[in-house]
Order: C-alpha cells, then sequence, then structure tokens
C-alpha cells in the first residue's frame, strides 16, 4: 500500500542551528499519502526542531524541503497552513472563551449574505460535519475552555481538516489522555490515514507507535539514525536504535549505603498526575527516578518537599509521620529540593550570589543580640559554599544571573544543602550545564551522600540517571511501573518501562 | 586529608574579592536620581534666588513628609512586585477619622487613631490579596473609592476641620515645630528611612520581600509565603500612610473624602523615579527619599516662579517619562554588543525583502 502512493513531503539534508548547538544535522524524512509515520528518539533528539521547521516557527540553516514537486520554505506559522501542513503541538493553539464551531474556522468564518454577520447555523452544520468524518460527537456550540484535553485535541484535528491539511503533524498527541481517549485518539489517526492524508506522529510511547504507524524514522542527538517499515522492526530493536551507544558503566561511589530508612511513601497519591506511588529511600543512598516528560516526576518531588498536597497515602521521615504543607515545613524538617527549572523556579535573579546562598536560612544569619541579618555572616556562608562546591563567582555580591548555568546551579545546590541535607530532592541536578560542572555536581551528590544524606533525584538524562543512582524508579501516568537495581539498570530497562506498558521489578533483597 | 581534589587547589582569598567594584550600572541604580537631585540644588538658586531662604527651604522640607513617608511604605510594595493604588484614599480616610479622634479624645487620641487607621486600611488590602485573591491591582483600585466614600460619609457635613483655638496644643506642633531649624515632619520622615532601610536590608523578612519580588515561584521553593510577604507590604503601606497623616493633617488642617487627589500616582512616581524595579526585586530607599526631595524642589521651584500648575504636572510628568526611557534604555543595552546588534538587527530587516 503505501509503497506505491505518492510522497506528499520530503525532507531532505535539513539542518537547524542555533548559537552553540546544531538541533539537526542533515537530517531526510518523507511522508506518503495515506501513511502514518512514526518520529520516534530520546528528549533532545531533534523530534520537536522537526516539527517546528514544518510549522514555521524555525528556520533551517540547510537543507530543503519539498511539497510534491513545489519548494516548502516557511516563513511563519501561516505559511504552512496555506501550504497544506496542520502542526498540532502539545500546547494547543485555541481560544479558550470562544466556541468549538468558532476555534475551528477561526478568521474563515461564514458569513450570512442578508444579515452579513457570522453564520453561526452555517458554521456549527459544518463544524459537527467536520467531526463526522472523524467518527466522533462533539457539540459545535460548546465552549473549548470547558472541553477536556482529548476534546479540545480533537477541535485541533478538526481545524486541521477544515483547512483541508493533507499532512498532520501530532506531537506527543497522548501525553495527557486516558487509556479510552487513547484508543479514540488512535481510531481517528486511522481514519485519516484512510483519507489519503499523511500524518506525522511523534511519541515516546512505543506502544502507539506500533499500534498505529505504517514506517518509523529514529532521530538521535540531531540525526537520522533509521527509517523503516514497523512490522520489520521489533520493539527491542527500536529501543536499541534510539539509545544508541553503550550503556554506560555506573560510576564510582565512595560512601555506602546504610539501613535506616530516611523516606518512606506509602501509596502516595496527588491529584490525577501522581497515583499510589510508594517508595523509600535510605541514608547515603541515590534513588533516581526516570521516566518520559509528563510521567508524575515533578509532582512527585513537590509532593516530598511539601509543595503539592497529598490526596492519599503517608509520608514517614526517619520514621516519623511527614506531612509537609508548605516547602517551609519540609526544609525545617532538614529536606532541601533543586527545581527542574533553574530559570524561572530557581535563581533569584536580581539577588546577589550570597544572597541567593542564605535565603532559605536566613534564621541561621542574624546576629544574636539585635536579631538582625549580619553581613559578616551572610559572606561567611558564602566563602564556605564558594570553597565547598567550588562557585566561580567574582564576589558574593555578583548578581547570579551572571554567573554560568553550572555556577548558577552549584549556588542552587548549595542552597538545597541549607536546610541540613537529611533529604535533598533535585529535580534535573545537570540540565543546561556544561560537562565539566555536570562532572562536579554528580561528586557532589556523591559527596553529601557519604556523609550520609539521602537523594532522591529525577532525571531525564539516561546515563546520568543510571550512573548515579543507587536503584530506580521509573514513572509512567503517575504511577511506578519498574523498579530497577543491580544489572537490571539498563538503559533498555528504563525506555521499555516508560514507553511499552512493559513492567519490571527487579527482586530486591531485604 | 587528601590533597588531590582540584575544586580546592586554588583557594581564592575571600574578604579580599577583587572586581568587587561595583559597576557603573549599579551605582548609577542607587545614585543617580541622587546625583540629578544634588545637581537641580546646585542650579536652582541661579535660576530662583529666594530658594535658599531658611524659610522656603523649611517650607520644602515640610511639604515633603508626607509623600516621602508613603512612598518609603510603597517601596516595599513595588519591590515584591505589587503597587498599592488605594493611598490617596487611606490618607484622606486616615485624616479624616485622625481630626474626629482629636475632637474626641486630644493629641493621644489622635495619633492612635491615625496609626489605628492606617494599619486597618492595609489588613483590608492584604485580606482581599491573601484570602480573596484578588490582583493588588484591581483590589486596591476597589478600595482607593471605598476609603474615600467612607471619608466622604464622615464629612457629609462639612470638612473636618482643626479649629483656630487649637493651634497651641501639642498635635498641632507635630506639623509646625522646627527642631534645630528642621522642621518636624522631615525629622519624622528621615527616621522612617531610617528604619525602613534597616527592615529592607538587615531583616529576614526585608529580604524575603526582595526575594518575592525578584520571583515569585522560585522564593516558593525557597519557603517563602506569598500570603505572608503581601500581608506585611500591604500593612507596611497602611501604617505609613498612617503616619504621613500625622504630618499632613496638622500642616494643613482640613481634610475631607476628596483630600489629596491623585496622591497614588505621585507616590508611585517618586518610587518609579527613585530606581525602584516595577517588576519587582529591586529596590532603593536612597533612591525613593532623593526622588521624592526631587520632586518637592522642582514644584517649589516652578510655584515660585510663577508657573501656572497646569504645567507644573506637565514638568513632572516629563522628568518621569526621561527617568524611565534612561532606564529602560540602559536596561536593554546592558548587555556588550546588544547595541551593535540592534543596530545591525534594523539594518538587515529593510535589506530584506520580505515577499512571502
Amino acid at each position: 500500500m503505501p509503497a506505491e502512493s505518492p510522497v506528499l513531503l520530503h525532507v531532505d539534508r535539513l539542518t537547524v542551528e542555533f548559537p552553540g548547538v546544531r538541533a539537526l544535522d542533515g537530517v531526510h524524512f518523507d511522508v506518503r499519502a495515506g501513511e502514518v509515520h512514526a518520529l520516534v528518539g530520546e528528549n533532545g533528539a531533534g523530534k520537536s526542531t522537526l516539527l517546528k521547521v514544518l510549522g514555521g516557527l524555525h528556520r533551517p540553516a540547510a537543507g530543503e524541503i519539498r511539497l510534491g514537486e513545489r519548494r516548502y520554505r516557511p516563513r511563519r506559522p501561516a505559511d504552512a497552513l496555506h501550504a497544506g501542513i496542520a502542526v498540532i503541538y502539545q500546547e494547543f493553539n485555541l481560544y479558550p472563551d470562544l466556541t468549538v464551531a468558532e476555534n475551528v474556522f477561526s478568521g474563515r468564518e461564514p458569513y450570512h449574505r442578508l444579515t452579513r454577520g457570522i453564520d453561526y447555523a452555517e458554521l456549527n452544520r459544518r463544524t459537527a460535519q467536520l467531526f463526522g468524518t472523524l467518527g466522533v460527537h462533539l457539540d459545535p456550540a460548546r465552549t473549548v475552555g470547558s472541553l477536556t484535553v482529548s476534546e479540545q485535541q480533537l477541535v485541533e484535528i478538526a481545524k486541521a481538516l477544515s483547512v483541508d491539511g493533507r499532512i498532520i503533524v501530532m506531537d506527543e498527541p497522548t501525553a495527557a489522555l486516558s487509556a479510552d481517549e487513547v484508543t479514540r485518539l488512535l481510531d481517528v489517526v486511522r481514519r485519516l490515514r484512510a483519507e489519503g492524508r499523511g500524518v506525522v506522529y511523534v511519541s515516546h510511547r512505543l506502544d502507539e507507535v506500533f499500534a498505529v504507524a505504517d514506517r518509523v524514522t529514529v532521530l538521535r542527538d540531531g540525526r537520522h539514525v533509521h527509517t523503516g517499515d514497523l512490522a520489520e522492526t521489533s520493539q527491542e530493536d527500536l529501543v536499541r536504535l534510539m539509545v544508541g551507544r553503550d550503556v554506560s558503566a555506573a560510576t564510582r561511589r565512595t560512601g555506602a549505603v546504610r539501613d535506616d530508612v530516611v523516606l518512606d511513601l506509602d501509596q502516595v497519591s496527588a491529584g490525577r498526575q501522581l497515583r499510589e506511588v510508594s517508595l523509600r529511600v535510605r541514608a547515603g543512598e541515590i534513588v533516581g527516578i526516570g521516566g518520559v516528560a509528563g510521567a508524575g516526576q515533578p509532582e512527585l518531588s513537590q509532593v516530598v518537599f511539601g509543595a503539592l498536597g497529598v490526596d492519599t497515602g503517608a509520608m514517614t521521615l526517619d520514621g516519623r509521620t511527614y506531612r509537609p504543607s508548605t516547602p517551609a515545613d519540609a526544609m525545617a524538617a532538614g529536606v532541601g529540593f533543586l527545581h527542574e527549572d533553574r530559570k524561572s523556579s530557581g535563581i533569584l535573579p536580581d539577588l546577589s550570589v550570597r544572597d541567593n546562598l542564605t535565603v532559605s536560612v536566613l534564621h541561621r544569619v542574624r546576629a544574636a543580640l539585635t536579631r538582625l541579618l549580619s553581613p559578616a555572616a551572610q559572606t561567611a556562608v558564602f566563602a564556605e559554599h564558594r570553597q565547598r562546591l567550588a562557585i566561580r563567582a567574582t564576589g558574593p555580591g555578583q548578581l547570579i544571573g551572571q554567573l554560568s548555568g553550572g555556577n548558577q546551579q552549584k549556588v542552587l545546590f548549595g542552597r538545597a544543602l541549607a536546610p541540613g541535607g537529611r533529604l535533598l530532592v533535585l529535580n534535573e541536578p545537570t540540565r543546561g550545564v556544561d560537562i565539566g560542572a555536570k562532572m562536579e555536581i554528580h561528586q557532589l551528590i556523591d559527596e553529601v551522600t557519604a556523609a550520609g544524606t539521602a537523594v532522591l533525584m529525577i532525571s531525564s538524562d539516561l546515563p546520568e540517571l543510571l550512573g548515579v543512582s543507587d536503584r530506580v524508579y521509573v514513572l509512567a501516568a503517575g504511577r511506578i511501573v519498574g523498579h530497577l537495581t543491580g544489572d537490571d539498570r539498563t538503559e533498555e530497562n528504563v525506555i521499555a518501562c516508560a514507553t511499552t506498558g512493559r513492567r519490571v521489578f527487579s527482586e530486591v533483597a531485604a | 586529608m587528601t590533597t588531590t581534589d582540584t575544586r580546592t587547589a586554588a583557594p581564592e582569598p575571600v574578604l579580599a574579592d577583587r572586581a568587587e567594584r561595583p559597576s557603573l550600572g549599579r551605582l548609577w541604580d542607587t545614585w543617580g536620581i541622587t546625583a540629578i537631585l544634588l545637581l537641580l540644588l546646585a542650579l536652582t538658586p541661579l535660576v530662583a534666588p529666594g530658594f535658599l531662604q531658611l524659610e522656603n527651604l523649611q517650607s520644602v522640607l515640610r511639604e515633603s513628609a508626607y509623600l516621602g513617608i508613603v512612598a518609603a511604605g510603597m517601596t516595599f510594595a513595588i519591590a515584591a512586585g505589587a503597587f498599592d493604588l488605594s493611598v490617596g484614599g487611606q490618607l484622606a480616610l486616615v485624616s479624616v477619622v485622625t481630626l474626629l479622634a482629636y475632637g474626641a479624645g486630644g493629641t493621644p487620641a489622635a495619633v492612635g487613631a491615625a496609626i489605628a487607621t492606617g494599619l486597618a486600611c492595609g489588613l483590608v488590602n492584604a485580606g482581599l490579596i491573601t484570602k480573596l485573591r484578588v490582583p493588588p491591582f484591581v483590589a486596591t483600585l476597589g478600595t482607593l473609592f471605598v476609603f474615600r466614600g467612607v471619608a466622604y460619609i464622615l464629612t457629609q457635613d462639612g470638612p473636618q476641620t482643626l479649629p483656630y483655638d487649637q493651634i497651641g496644643s501639642p498635635f498641632v506642633k507635630i506639623g509646625g515645630l522646627n527642631v534645630a531649624g528642621v522642621p518636624l515632619p522631615f525629622v519624622i520622615m528621615l527616621v522612617v528611612y531610617a528604619a525602613a532601610w534597616v527592615l529592607l536590608r538587615r531583616t529576614a523578612t526585608g529580604r524575603r520581600v526582595l526575594a518575592y519580588g525578584s520571583s515569585p515561584a522560585a522564593a516558593r521553593f525557597c519557603g517563602i509565603s506569598a500570603g505572608r510577604i503581601q500581608l506585611f507590604v500591604f500593612a507596611l503601606v497602611g501604617l505609613s500612610v498612617g503616619i504621613a497623616a500625622l504630618t499632613y493633617i496638622t500642616r494643613v488642617w482640613t481634610a475631607d473624602g476628596s483630600a489629596q487627589d491623585g496622591f497614588e500616582l505621585k507616590v508611585i512616581a517618586a518610587v518609579v523615579l527613585g530606581g525602584t524595579s516595577l517588576k519587582g526585586g529591586k529596590a532603593t530607599l536612597i533612591g525613593t527619599f532623593s526622588a521624592v526631595l526631587l520632586v518637592s524642589v522642582l514644584n517649589d521651584v516652578l510655584v515660585g516662579q510663577g508657573v501656572p500648575s497646569a504645567y507644573q504636572r506637565i514638568v513632572l510628568g516629563c522628568v518621569l517619562i526621561v527617568a524611565l526611557t534612561v532606564d529602560g534604555l540602559r536596561t536593554r543595552f546592558a548587555v556588550p554588543g546588544s547595541l551593535r546588534r540592534a543596530v545591525a538587527g534594523l539594518a538587515g530587516r529593510s535589506t530584506d525583502p520580505d515577499s512571502a
């Protein structure tokens, strides 16, 4: 079937550069009429960049895209729509206060001949017709803000059909959907294929890829690795192609894991993001949390730090009931926290390096008599941390925004240690830092655990997750779907648990 | 101890921090407006010879006190990334209540009423913002009208006024007394600024206000409670209005609901002119102090030269716009090379025929 059908879109030797980074390096890719072509790869492989080029958001540095016979050089999102390419990003482009029909035909509403106003009857009729071709029922007069995520996604798809999109690109369409909703979406995708459209399907979830796609292209580190029929590819092959390198051996550890359990979560659920999570972290132990983006990692870390409320389940810290209702409670109990988004939720950009370090321990830098902040005590804290964490700053008064990413991260690491270092909750501890700083931070994590601190580390960087952690839990859709120790700690196992619905639980000697 | 650790191989001297010389930009942030004030003070006698007379100087200082005291409180609100639009209404209401209390219980009652009413106004704002989750802009815009409305109701039978026979009362002396030639309202203002400086720079609470204003999201993960910060800054603004009203009412002797119309914008203008960032996180009390004096001196000169009040407003507005434009340009082109790139970008755009 698709082999003989015409090629709708052809991407040839596409290269995209950002300052200092080559996000895509000579990638080729094509989509035929009536096929679903899956695009897979690890975080940072270049999938999103390719999508944004197709959608007119990024311009390539080199290479060529052809639509049928014509060259396609989009300069803005509108160009993509005119060319018949509809990209549905993870963040929807919808007006929440308008109706479904108004969103679908936004800017192209049918007008009434007599009144010159929008012909709502016709608008709603055409919208209902589009949903009919998708095989779903959705009231065109409802406001989009009242819809579920999966219904909003159907509105995006209807929008794509309303401009007769020949090529429909979906970025992680099932990331926020329930199992039933996924089934319905896959049916819709099959209908689009049956109509002769080309669908580009980007997903971390390999079981879906195998359920719906005809061919697959694997990207890794911005390069094209493989394109082939899924019928001739096994799930294991695909995982290996995505990972691509030898699994790195665990880095050395100086300290030993102790027997006392520091943190214990028992069937903890929070909102829709975290479901019946049970885990333990011992003194001197580094426990890693892996999974694809959106599986509940930030929620897990925030529950432990008191920034997100627990609905059901119980936590203990050092054997005592632990129910922090604010981050201040967690810090008072000796828990430190590193946010995954350094720029928006980590640094205090208008404050100095010194003030960024001391902000969570101000009670410790006050003069005994006056209770006023003591500049000398604050500078001493700065000096101690600069020495211990090797922070490269010109002095205590330098603004933190002027430091490199790695040095900012070390300052924030110091801030996380400040509450006392009983437990450290680290979110993506080395995201966006250079290799040197990354090794330094790993060494610091090793040092604090050697001193008895328990570490809960969330990382989407697989070599880090496996190399630094003693044990790894894998999250998928808010649940723990894997517990990997010893030789089971492999990239293949993490990816398999996170993306295929397979579960791996290592036997643990109690 | 092993010495193979490369990270500690070259320990840098900690207290002798080289390169800790503050940059010109950061000096300007704190002292820029003060420099302009000094320049103005040096030039003014050339234009307005009467300016340097003792009585005129005393009048300028006395006049600047109530604006300055509220501006000190407002500096905290703006440092926290919020602002309080209701201070004009607060000043009118506190003034009216203070005069009523003076009539009923004399000086102690008046002072107590001023402080209590100011604090109460601030707590109303804080309650709306923290408990009902109304954004500060909307909450204080609403209470601006409410406070003024209450002040009008209390003065339905005509403005509240200090009877002339009270001229000898200690209460009236708050506005009129000179301490070694310095007007008491200005002395109070100096004390307020000293206390505010200690609060902002030397207490944990002040530091948390700056941290919260710099990044509310990051502050949350530092254990800083947004509600407590907002409660603190709005209560503080109310308290500052309470103190300011004492110096205000003992100078003008009368108040009703219309007192000091547009006061809130003057206060915010002074704080911003001083160099405190409307985005929060950066605050300078020295700057606010100098900006208040700058506005008062400018006003005095214009009045002394017989410039009509309509033009005075235009001058004040222009000063504010120029100050913020300079500041905006400085921030925008603070990154080395950004000016060159911006120019190149403009040139590039004009030569790129966008014919899609």
